[in-house]
């Protein structure tokens, strides 16, 4: 598909980030929409669509985005959720523009919401209770554990890059306001190296915490952005998705996802490389994630991200600001609705409302997703939306 | 206060997703039983409703040797709920010659001896009065 820039994101509302807020998921979406309704001056009447993304806290409800839409008070023309774990909110916003395009809709609140760390899931089921809970393999920290194992096996990996990453978001985190109260404190590469295993060669701090929270963008047409007054706006000019990579290879290399044919995708889209992109706010559950997506994409080669990461300033003001809010890792993981996180603070940083983190010249950002653990393999879902200004 | 309640071990759930008490069954009797696909003459773990190969309903129950070799482990120090009392554990991504990967425990051996590309054999643990369930051992 050739580059178009006729869809906008034109507004954006967030949460802070808060462990055991006691607060619902409809209650957290709630202020997203009053701040996407502020910051957009626009009426609700106005969102005739909405992308929901799937929850842990209401796993068992089948009919939670219609509830959300009513909760919220929107009649809407285009109603549709998301249930790629992490990767929910990008795929929304590439579905959304799908649906403006065919004229379902016009205007789409894409919004995740979860209270996980209030209201934990229940289980996720179907193999896994035959063939994964007896076992006791954790997931995600298991299953990340044996894919770090891995990749060491195969390429070797260094300590001293994931400590890099950890701090590098860590600073990044104490610069956001919405960062979660419980990890606001400075870390040091030696924190992490001492940190705890949870599952070898798996750190505490190669982890997430499980918060709560909420996240949203608006997304509209381009020519209706401009109906409205919208004055701020960015452009979905690249996505690429991959769900169940190699389903039937059943030796498939675990290090190897579908980042390997989604990044690339992404980038021919938006006829950018990776040297073009200007932020990289990748979906960071762990950190060794992020490091398999910089090989993946092709910021460098399979088997260099240690030495990439440690020859590269990833700060807000470095050569490729990562992670600029901190990531789900320096700021907290509001369950399922991890993967606007960084998605929003793209959108920020390139609105300028960065404050004392905000990227010189925000031209461009890369996001992306990871979404759902799958049996003996690497992750199941892989997504990148590459923005413009 | 009383104590909160203790998780157990969780157990299999037979034939609640595909029909797997064939394997069970099976496992009782010490025999390791691999889905076969006889439209791509492949096998697949772990059972499904039809083939992951070909996408069509013709499959059937196979003998596994229980031969192979260890693709990645964790040595799992923050438990599973219902593992509390076994940590620390070996969890491991076991290759069969079948070409299968199969997701179980490692039993004897220490966390520092086990090697990505060790030799493994089939190991039934006992897990309850029903159910052998399938683990692996240096071979």
């Amino acid at each position: 598909m050739a580059k178009k820039k006729d869809i906008a994101i034109v507004g954006y509302g967030e949460t802070p980030v808060v462990l055991r807020s006691g607060r619902s998921s409809y209650d957290l979406a709630t202020e997203v929409l009053e701040q996407v309704l502020n910051q957009t001056g626009i009426d609700k009447s106005e969102i005739d669509g909405i992308a929901v993304s799937e929850t842990m806290s209401e796993t068992s409800n089948p009919f939670w985005a219609v509830f959300l839409a009513e909760h919220l008070g929107l009649q809407t023309s285009w109603t549709q959720i998301n249930g790629l774990g992490g990767a929910s909110t990008i795929a929304g916003i590439a579905r959304a523009a799908a649906a403006i395009r065919d004229g379902q809709c016009r205007t789409v609140l894409v919004v995740a919401s979860d209270a996980q760390s209030s209201y934990p899931a229940t289980e996720q089921g179907g193999q896994r209770w035959e063939f994964q809970y007896p076992v006791g393999l954790r997931g995600p920290t298991g299953v990340f554990g044996a894919l770090m194992q891995r990749y060491q096996h195969q390429y070797g990996l260094k300590y001293e890059a994931l400590a890099k990453l950890a701090v590098t978001q860590r600073k990044h985190a104490l610069l956001n306001p919405n960062a979660t109260a419980k990890l606001k404190r400075p870390l040091t590469e030696q924190e992490y190296l001492d940190s705890k295993f949870v599952s070898t060669p798996l750190r505490v701090l190669d982890s997430v915490m499980v918060c709560d929270g909420a996240n949203g963008v608006l997304v509209t047409s381009a020519e209706n952005a401009k109906r409205l007054g919208l004055k701020k706006a960015v452009y979905p000019v690249g996505y690429g998705e991959i769900s169940n990579y190699k389903v039937d290879d059943l030796l498939a290399d675990i290090t190897e996802s579908g980042f390997t044919v989604a990044g690339p995708r992404a980038l021919a889209q938006a006829e950018l490389t990776p040297a073009d992109i200007r932020m990289f706010q990748p979906y960071d559950d762990f950190l060794i994630a992020i490091l398999l997506q910089l090989e993946q994409i092709g910021f460098c080669e399979r088997g260099q991200g240690s030495d990439f990461i440690l020859n590269t300033d990833f700060s807000f003001n470095g050569k490729l600001p990562l992670n600029t809010g901190g990531g789900q890792i320096s700021a907290g993981q509001p369950g399922l609705a991890g993967g606007g996180l960084n998605l929003v603070e793209a959108v920020r940083q390139m609105f300028g409302d960065g404050g004392e983190r905000q990227v010189d010249d925000p031209r461009n950002a890369m996001v992306t997703g990871i979404g759902v653990i799958p049996y003996g393999k690497n992750w199941s879902v892989s997504n990148v939306l590459i923005l413009e200004q | 206060m009383s104590e909160a309640k203790k998780i157990q071990r969780p157990l299999p759930r037979p034939d609640i997703y595909a029909k797997t008490q064939p394997f069970w069954e099976a496992a009782n009797q010490g025999r390791f039983l691999l889905q076969y696909c006889q439209d791509s003459g492949k096998y697949q773990w772990f059972p499904r409703s039809g083939s992951v190969h070909s996408g069509k309903r013709n499959i059937e129950w196979r003998e596994a040797s229980g031969r192979g070799t260890v693709y990645s482990w964790t040595l799992s120090v923050a438990p599973w709920p219902g593992h509390e009392d076994r940590v620390p554990y070996i969890c491991a991504y076991v290759e069969l010659e079948e070409g299968v990967r199969v997701v179980a425990n490692l039993f004897n051996v220490k966390p520092e001896e086990v090697r990505i590309g060790m030799p493994v054999k089939l190991f039934w643990e006992r897990l309850s009065p029903e159910f052998n369930y399938p683990a692996f051992e240096p071979a």
